[in-house]
């Protein structure tokens, strides 16, 4: 059962689209898998809808627009021009977008939908490591897909921000509990902690500031920091 | 462009004091509004009703253009929001699906994805589209995500084990990557007989692995 979920606050940023790629990416593909947080993200995006579009939204800001417009001269003109134009196209018919699957290490996985058009990228790996880095659009976090092989783990790290590990597949522990897929892990600058995974798993991870491995031999694996997230 | 910019923060103020007074609205007013935009979107889906597509657009035009002035801090942009967005609403009409929500919520979630794009676009410059992945709009997944998770390689060994018209379907989806209408195409069965037969054998796979691994 999965027992790690996004807090509220996050669902509702999702909800109104406010969080970065990697974020609303991890957020979605959990809620793909949790029927939980699904509900609830359904009950925040009708609040909102309700907020922006709903009978009373912006009345006052409404009149605002089409003085402004009416300023500029041209709210009728634009407003039915664009209307024309719109009400000449045809239907379009929804697309069946298929699942993604992405191969490591001789396995498939389908991979949650929000990630469908953003696993075209190589896998590089170290050892039981295996990481395919998406694009992030902000400079400071990076998204992966990590995929850690049986008997696999990573060497104790702390953050300089907060990690966020999603689990996809298979199942993996470290020092605060045992996780199944859909666990939606957070993370923050003053956790340490070192993954296992005994089966192997695969993973969906964004950090806001790249790790840093702290205990004895491991020091000299940071640059390894660098190639896992 | 700066006059705007600044209006639209005191707006902001204006708005939270407004949706506390919006706590007493009358229900049932709120719940007729809502069966109306629903019965314009059902003309314009039917009949390509473009008096009740009018209507619906001098509703919501005003509300999308005001929140892209808002989230994206130009007139231009926001102006984008609403042709695309009401673009969407009008060609796409025929696949809301009141089951799922209400017309406000269905127009937000269009608006709100291009939004997430176009803003991407603009701070980042990034081209690509993501927003119809992270928020689907267009086609209902859960169902049959909760099946097609579980679909890995250890899966693919137990399809032979489907029966033909089953292994068919899900085969041409997971090894040959067909997409469902391009099977449907391909085998001459309709869209929905390929749906159910792969539902049938996503069930059926579960089943006999549920023997093998547990
Ligand atoms: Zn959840």
């Amino acid at each position: 059962m999965i027992k790690f979920h996004p807090k509220d606050e996050m669902l509702k940023q999702h909800a109104n689209g406010q969080l970065h790629l990697g974020l609303a990416t991890a957020v979605s593909a959990h809620c793909e898998l949790c029927s939980v947080c699904r509900d609830k993200l359904k009950q925040y995006t009708a609040a909102q809808a309700e907020q922006h579009l709903g009978e009373q939204s912006n009345d006052d800001i409404q009149t605002e627009n089409v003085a402004t417009l009416g300023n500029l001269s041209i709210a009728n003109i634009d407003f039915s021009d664009m209307l024309k134009q719109i009400t000449q196209l045809a239907p379009v018919e929804a697309t069946e977008s298929q699942r993604t699957i992405v191969e490591v290490k001789g396995t498939q996985y389908a991979l949650p939908r929000a990630l469908t058009n953003q696993v075209n990228h190589n896998w590089s790996g170290f050892g039981k490591i295996s990481r395919m880095r998406l694009n992030a659009d902000e400079n400071n976090s990076r998204a992966s897909l990590l995929h850690i092989d049986a008997d696999g783990e990573i060497p104790e790290h702390s953050h300089t921000g907060r990690e966020i590990t999603l689990l996809l597949e298979g199942n993996f522990e470290d020092e605060f509990s045992q996780y199944v897929p859909g666990d939606f892990i957070e993370l923050d600058a003053n956790h340490q902690h070192s993954p296992k995974t005994i089966n192997g798993c695969l993973c969906y991870t964004v950090v806001d500031a790249p790790l840093h491995f702290t205990k004895g031999i491991s020091k000299i694996l940071n640059p390894i920091g660098e190639l896992i997230y | 462009m700066q006059n705007i910019q600044s209006q639209s923060h005191q707006s902001r103020y204006d708005k939270a004091y407004v949706r506390q007074n919006k706590q007493t609205m009358d229900d049932s007013k709120s719940t007729q509004l809502l069966t109306e935009l629903k019965e314009q979107l059902v003309k314009v889906a039917n009949q390509r009703d473009k008096q009740a597509y009018a209507e619906l657009f001098s509703y919501f035009a005003p509300k999308i253009l005001n929140f892209g002035n808002q989230k994206l801090s130009s007139q231009g942009l926001a102006m984008d929001l609403v042709q695309e967005t009401m673009t969407t609403v009008w060609t796409k009409a025929h696949l809301f699906d009141a089951d799922k929500g209400s017309v406000t919520t269905w127009v937000f979630t269009i608006m709100r994805n291009r939004c997430f794009d176009m803003l991407r676009k603009v701070q980042h410059n990034k081209e690509d589209t993501f927003g119809d992945d992270i928020w689907p709009v267009f086609e209902s997944p859960q169902a049959e995500e909760q099946e097609d998770h579980i679909l890995t390689a250890k899966m693919l060994k137990h399809v032979d084990a489907l029966p033909p018209l089953q292994r068919q379907v899900v085969k041409g989806i997971y090894l040959q990557e067909l997409s469902q209408q391009e099977l449907s195409t391909k085998l001459s069965v309709p869209l929905g007989t390929i749906k159910s037969r792969l539902r049938l054998g996503l069930v059926k796979l579960r089943s006999i692995l549920e023997k093998h691994y547990d």
